[in-house]
């Protein structure tokens, strides 16, 4: 399979006007997106995202390193028709109608009168936005409808390649769930996503493949399977005398993740180090409450690699 | 195709703001009350005060629409992050700063043409002869033209040309405050270039050479301002066609230079 996008040792760098202060938003990041996948690119608030975005767009200068997108360097123009952008916290000129924005930006792709008309109508239809909203002015929608506007301008295009900066985020129950199925259903298509969030959960669920970035720097990448793996065993024991001197015995054994109430919750792989938990709470007459098996989830792979970093 | 579907849509956004009514309605107001100051003169000044006035309100709503519009054209769209999702598209910088300028320029040229319609059927107005012993027929076409004021209308037309220009500039690089305090100062020190043109052959070197600086560096604004020699006879200019189309080169070629600079920053700038 082709790449979609490539990017070999991306460095973006900020200097303050007196050069005295330097902040490296994005430290040479390698990475590559597939075609036809939905990418999640994750870290935290600052951690470089939209920086990495908007270098990818042209819309940043990268300090140092290079990327293509679908074969061309960034930022260059004649690929840009085949890709599309939702910004985070999407403003839109609030005066225009949702049909008008949409007209507006597909006359930036240069897409001729009647053609225009047929893609308006597909792109507002696939994101729901109830027919009567179509000409009535932004400035009264709701964060959703300004969010379905969002994603219906990057599709207007059609594009191959779309990058998705928080598209879910602030949005009720029900909205956030019809866009996550909507961008679930862009694979479909054969659509490559790059998509940035942090609602870990919709990664998990669309997304083939994700990356960690914390500081700038790329922590890992990988699929979901191979991130999450490692299932694991939760054991809830309690008992009076546990959190005195039995603790120190158990904390050897295995770590102890959850405490309080006099219960404790442990977690532990192998056999041996299950039945060693039970024996030692038994020893002091504590009891066995639940062993559940566990499986990772996305959250918690990403909570524990950006930690690590931290040192936390 | 690009610049003109972005100059579109910034001509819309441009006229829904209300600052630049405010001005727009200060104008009109000023050559509506313009036979109101006639009355108040000698009936032989009172064309000359009627003429002065009208050209004055177009000039001054000119002057301030054309800053306030275009002093936020760029800056707004990068504070309010909508220029991500059009640079995001198949949009080259220079089609993004053009289409800004043209957006901005054609909402300017729209109040100044409205302004000078207005001025025009005014003095029209101004000019009827009205007695109870004419027909209604015989009375409105009694009046007379003033075709050479459309000279005046046409010079503060590329006189905006050039300020619009100067703005978008400033806008690649400044914030609207700064902005308008330069395009504002350079427009007056502009406005003063037959001082600027003295000061060019002071005996003293430094005033020698900062008036050559200021004069051949900066627009000359004043050579836009033909009413003295529109409404007094005596200041009449030796040969108008020609130094109005030298005027006009002049604010084009000035203009075009401005927006190469503006395209040249902004295709530098981070957004």
């Amino acid at each position: 399979m082709a790449a979609a996008i490539e990017i070999q040792g991306l460095t973006k760098e900020y200097i303050d006007i007196w050069r005295k202060q330097r902040v490296e938003a994005v430290k040479n990041l390698n990475l590559t997106v597939e075609e036809g996948e939905i990418f999640g690119f994750l870290g935290r608030n600052g951690a470089g995202k939209t920086t990495t975005i908007k270098m990818l767009l042209g819309l940043l200068f990268p300090t140092a390193g290079d990327a293509t997108i679908l074969g061309k360097p960034m930022g260059d123009n004649s690929v840009k028709s085949q890709v599309s952008y939702l910004p985070e916290e999407t403003y839109f000129y609030d005066s225009m109608t949702a049909w008008d924005l949409l007209d507006f930006y597909a006359r930036l792709f240069k897409i001729p009168g009647g053609e225009r008309e047929r893609r308006i109508r597909i792109s507002l239809e696939k994101v729901r936005l109830q027919p009567e909203a179509w000409k009535r002015n932004i400035r009264g929608y709701s964060k959703g409808m300004r969010q379905r506007t969002g994603i219906a301008q990057a599709l207007i295009n059609d594009p191959k390649l779309l990058f998705l900066d928080e598209p879910t985020s602030g949005l009720d129950p029900i909205a956030h769930a019809e866009l996550r199925d909507i961008v679930a259903s862009l694979r479909g298509e054969g659509k490559t996503v790059f998509l940035s969030s942090h609602q870990l959960a919709d990664v998990e669920l669309i997304c083939t493949r994700v990356a960690i970035i914390h500081n700038g720097k790329l922590l890992v990448s990988g699929t979901i399977k191979e991130l999450t793996a490692g299932d694991v065993t939760e054991i809830t024991v309690q008992g009076e005398k546990l959190t005195n001197g039995v603790l120190p015995k158990l904390e050897a054994i295995a770590p102890v993740v959850r405490q309080g109430n006099g219960t404790l919750q442990l977690r532990a792989n192998e056999t041996e180090k299950i039945t060693a938990i039970i024996d030692t709470v038994r020893g002091a007459k504590g009891e066995v409450l639940s062993i559940v098996p566990h499986r990772r989830t996305l959250e918690e792979v990403f909570v524990e690699t950006v930690q690590k970093e931290e040192g936390v | 195709m690009i610049a003109w579907a972005i100059a579109r849509q910034t001509v819309n956004e441009a006229l829904r703001r209300r600052i630049m009514w405010v001005f727009l309605i200060s104008g009109v107001a000023l050559i509506f009350l313009m036979p109101l100051f006639g009355y108040l003169t000698a009936p032989k000044d009172s064309q000359t005060v009627l003429r002065a006035l009208g050209l004055a309100a177009i000039l001054l709503a000119g002057l301030f629409i054309t800053i306030v519009t275009c002093i936020y054209l760029i800056p707004v769209e990068i504070e309010r992050r909508t220029i991500y999702t059009v640079l995001s598209k198949p949009v080259q910088r220079y089609e993004f700063v053009l289409g800004k300028f043209l957006g901005g320029f054609i909402t300017v040229a729209i109040n100044i043409l409205f302004m000078g319609v207005l001025f025009i059927f005014m003095l029209y107005l101004q000019s009827l002869k009205v007695g109870l012993d004419r027909g209604f027929f015989a009375c409105i076409t009694s009046g007379t033209f003033a075709p050479e004021m459309i000279r005046g209308i046409f010079m503060t037309f590329f006189q905006m040309l050039l300020l619009a220009a100067l703005t978008i500039f400033f806008s690649t690089f400044t914030t609207p405050i700064v902005n308008f305090f330069l395009s504002f100062g350079i427009f007056m020190v502009g406005n003063l270039s037959s001082v600027t043109d003295s000061l060019t052959t002071n005996s003293n070197w430094l005033v020698r050479g900062t008036g050559t600086v200021i004069h051949y560096l900066l627009p000359n604004f004043g050579n836009f301002n033909i009413q003295n020699a529109l409404i007094h006879p005596v200041a009449e200019i030796s040969n108008p066609n020609e130094y109005m189309r030298n005027n006009i080169v002049y604010a084009l070629i000035y203009s075009a230079v401005l927006l190469i600079l503006a395209i040249i920053v902004f295709d530098r700038r981070e957004v």
